[in-house]
């Protein structure tokens, strides 16, 4: 069965459709590409996946349930994270308070234990710690942990931010543009990192991305919406083939394409 | 780390010695200051960690004191029953807040919560049979135990409050609820997105903010036995935010800082409320132009200028 | 209640509510031009009823006085844009929410400082007894203030429209990038929409002084005036008058049939209800995210 599945969705914006009708299934365990030009409304479906947008029409379903109409915190609650194009990373915080953040679902305590600071409070809290600094070691951020966020370069944040979105133990990760702004080698090296999620922690992807050398590497399939619509879908190769795609990019993103 | 010792030590014990060498007088300024520092503290959770805007927070203040006079003279209530009593009324009605503000962001916030200190100022003085009106009400002193509060021994207990309410704030700025505090101020959608509740999260930034509030406002009451609402107006809002926005948003050493340099301030003016009003204005804006950071953020610059690392709390 | 009570009572809830309709104006324009709601507003009435009693006792003529005064009035707030307000366009709405609030807190309490909380008398020419209008008795100053309001509004619509200045700070409050890539000089729009407001204060000072006198508190009553601005709408010009002729109206029959408390209580009973059902007012659009 599908972990993801959206069906007939719509999504417009003071009357401009920015996705039309999108039905797409993604399964398990996937590594799953979605590419197009600019505009094409990808970052609208991957918005209207995680709730901040509601779509006009149509059914997402998580897991077997349907999530169409839930407040996003619920989304991410149920098991859908994210990445974010532009990094929102909190600025003036550390490092390891940014992936400590991640964690608030998943280390509970109540007010009362917050507010006296000791007991159950102290326990969770330390266990929150080490969990977070495990997933900083694996993602060789250890040394920054006590560092600010906003004295490290973007590529380094990229890092944290993906770091940050595992905390919240995802089972399935949309990662918006995960390698643009990446220099070749970093790029290399989150190529090799994502493909470890997949494989070691089970977490499925849906990737969007303009770098389709590192689509070839990552994707099993990939997904091409062009103006709101899937144009597209088959592995690297076939799409890569497929004259329709190329047509779409064509003084588009050719470069990229 | 011997810094931060010294921040935590010399204060405390010169506070915890003041009734030695203290007038009474300077003893009831650092009640004042202390109440202040409350009061501030839970300001600061809403607004400096939480980003919610607060006019009001007077209001709320108001509502303890009132609420702590009235469960004493009413209802008989002593002290020790009624201050809490009042903390748990400002806390539900503080918490009513965060309903708008689940909708409303900045401006909008800002005027939501400037009707409610209206309506709260209006509601005192339009029953005076029960609040005293315009004149005011005038309140015997806290008994605790059955025994009345001297004035040494009511220095200590709002000394000891205010060491708790220091102690809580810094725990729950420290906890999962005080980083999701933070992750709402900056971002909504992340914080979303990590699976943080925007809704229940101001809820609880408002009841916090609310629960500090009508502490210090039921402190108020008994540290200067009388309350007339124009200790709740919206200069009074003003006040609180200058001490958070001077002191440092955010920062729980920076609502201590804040109420006590602008509680001595008006002292070493020793002018009417008028230049000490002049004053908060201005020292207002000057830190919101000059340092957002505070004097805390200040003095944290400056002390990794000097090339030491600052690990303030 | 007579017909007769009832026009009497609706007159003047609608020259309360002309001065209301005044200071919403004053709220509103610098805040389509620059998304800056000035709190300090009231003191700007406040400031301009003082400038109009400090030029007649160096006596001035009333004629004379009252443009001295708006121009005056004009002038400060040119200066109080430039020096305050534009260093912080564009910051976190928390700053630009407090900053206003600490500006008026100043002035409030440099005008207690000079002239203690005494209550002064500005006399105007047209104060007088009330005057017999067919049935009714109407205080003359109830109907110079509706019809200064009147005119007011008519130069204003005559500003928007006709005047380049005033075509080009339409334009800003749309789109600021378009109006700067037409040539339009963005500061040039921001200091006018907050010369214009002061005046506008001003002159609300003027008109309220020879009906309940000149003291500090006087800029209080911007809070109804921030109630009128959001039942009209933020930002609608139109919005703002309505909603201060109507919150004038409504405020004055609640205190005449239920008493005072009530008159005092349903402006922010007003505000709080709009904010939470319709926060974008009754013809501004939606500034929120619902």
């Amino acid at each position: 069965m599908s972990l993801l599945a959206l069906d007939n969705i719509s999504v417009s914006f003071g009357g401009v459709a920015a996705v039309r009708g999108v039905t797409l299934r993604v399964d398990e365990g996937e590594i799953r590409g979605l590419i197009g030009p600019n505009g094409a409304g990808k970052t609208s479906l991957i918005n209207s996946i995680t709730g901040i947008v509601r779509p006009g029409g149509g059914v997402i379903s998580f897991a077997g349930h349907e999530i169409t109409t839930l407040a996003p915190d619920v989304i991410a609650t149920r098991g859908v994270g994210r990445t974010f194009q532009h990094v929102e990373l909190f600025r003036d915080a550390t490092v390891l308070d940014n992936v400590l953040t991640g964690l608030y679902r998943h280390h509970v305590y109540g007010i009362a234990a917050a507010i006296a600071g000791w007991g159950r409070a102290r326990r969770v809290e330390d266990e929150a710690r080490r969990e977070a600094l495990a997933l900083l070691e694996a993602f060789d951020l250890a040394p920054l942990a006590l560092v600010p966020v906003h004295d490290l370069p973007f590529g380094i944040q990229k890092r944290i931010d993906l770091a940050r979105a595992l905390a919240v133990q995802p089972k399935l990760l949309l990662l918006d543009e995960p390698i643009s702004g990446m220099s070749e080698s970093e790029a290399d090296a989150a190529v090799g990192m994502l493909r470890d999620l997949a494989e070691q922690r089970h977490i499925t992807l849906l990737i969007v991305e303009h770098n389709m050398r590192v689509m070839m590497r990552l994707a099993a399939r990939i997904t091409v919406m062009h103006q709101g619509e899937i144009l597209a879908e088959g592995p690297p190769a076939a799409i890569r083939a497929d004259p329709a795609v190329v047509e779409a990019y064509l003084g588009e993103d050719g470069g990229h394409a | 780390m011997r810094l931060n010792a010294a921040l935590i030590a010399i204060p405390s014990l010169l506070s915890l010695a003041l009734p030695l060498f203290g007038s009474s007088y300077q003893i009831y300024l650092v009640e004042l200051i202390l109440i202040n520092v409350v009061a501030g503290i839970g300001l600061n959770l809403l607004t400096g960690n939480c980003g919610q805007i607060s006019l009001c927070h007077a209001s709320l203040i108001a509502i303890g004191a009132y609420g702590t006079a009235l469960l004493t003279t009413r209802l008989g209530l002593t002290y020790a029953l009624a201050l809490p009593g009042g903390v748990v009324l400002t806390t539900l009605l503080g918490a009513s807040l965060s309903y708008p503000a689940r909708r409303l962001s900045g401006l909008y916030l800002a005027l939501v919560t400037l009707g409610f200190l209206e309506v709260v100022s209006i509601a005192i003085e339009e029953f005076p049979n029960l609040t005293g009106g315009v004149r005011g009400l005038k309140l015997s002193p806290p008994e605790i135990l059955g025994r009345p509060l001297k004035a040494n021994g009511l220095y200590y207990f709002v000394l000891g409050v205010t060491a708790l309410a220091i102690c809580a704030g810094w725990n729950i700025q420290r906890s999962r609820y005080g980083r999701a505090f933070n992750a709402v101020r900056q971002s909504v959608i992340v914080a979303q997105a990590l699976a943080i509740s925007p809704g229940r999260t101001k809820l609880l930034a408002f009841a916090m903010a609310a629960a500090f509030a009508g502490l210090a406002g039921g402190l108020f009451t008994a540290v200067v036995g009388f309350i007339d609402p124009t200790e709740f107006d919206i200069s009074a809002s003003l006040h609180q935010i200058t001490f958070i926005v001077v002191g440092g948003l955010g920062s729980v050493l920076g609502s201590v800082v804040g109420a006590v340099v602008l509680t001595l301030l008006p002292e070493a003016l020793r002018g009417a409320k008028e230049y000490s009003d002049v004053a908060y204005g201005a020292i207002l804006l000057a830190a919101l132009l000059l340092a957002p950071k505070g004097l805390v953020g200040l003095a944290a610059s400056l002390l990794a200028r000097v090339g030491r690392k600052a690990p303030l709390p | 209640m007579t017909w007769r009570v009832g026009l009497q009572l609706a007159l003047s809830g609608l020259s309360v509510g002309s001065i209301y309709a005044i200071i919403a104006l004053a709220l509103a324009i610098p805040f389509k031009a620059s998304r800056v709601l000035n709190f300090a507003q009231g003191e700007l009435v406040t400031l301009g009823a003082y400038i109009g009693l400090v030029l007649t006792s160096y006596g001035l003529p009333y004629a004379a006085m009252v443009p001295a005064t708006l121009i005056i009035a004009a002038a400060f707030g040119l200066v109080l844009e430039r020096l305050f307000i534009r260093p912080i366009i564009g910051a976190p709405e928390f700053t630009l929410v407090i900053a206003t609030f600490a500006i008026g807190l100043i002035i409030r309490a440099l005008i207690r400082i000079h002239w203690q909380d005494n209550n002064f008398f500005l006399p105007a020419p047209y104060a007088g007894p009330a005057l017999p209008i067919g049935p009714l008795r109407v205080n003359p100053s109830y109907l110079v203030i509706i019809g200064t309001t009147a005119v007011l509004v008519c130069l204003l619509v005559l500003f928007f429209q006709r005047t380049k200045l005033g075509k080009a700070m339409r334009a800003a409050a749309v789109n600021q990038t378009g109006a700067r890539l037409m040539g339009i000089r963005i500061g040039t729009v921001f200091g006018s929409a907050w010369a214009l407001a002061a005046a506008l204060g001003a002159l609300a000072g003027l008109l309220l002084a020879p009906v309940v006198g000149i003291n500090p508190e006087l800029g209080q009553l911007v809070v109804k005036a921030l109630v009128a601005a959001v039942i009209g709408g933020f930002g609608s010009l139109g919005g703002a008058v309505f909603g201060g002729l109507l919150l004038g109206v409504l405020e004055t029959y609640a205190g005449a049939f239920f008493g005072a408390a009530l008159k005092e209580i349903i402006p922010f009973a007003l505000l709080i209800a709009f904010l939470l059902v319709r926060p974008q007012g009754l013809w501004g659009t939606a500034l929120v995210r619902v």
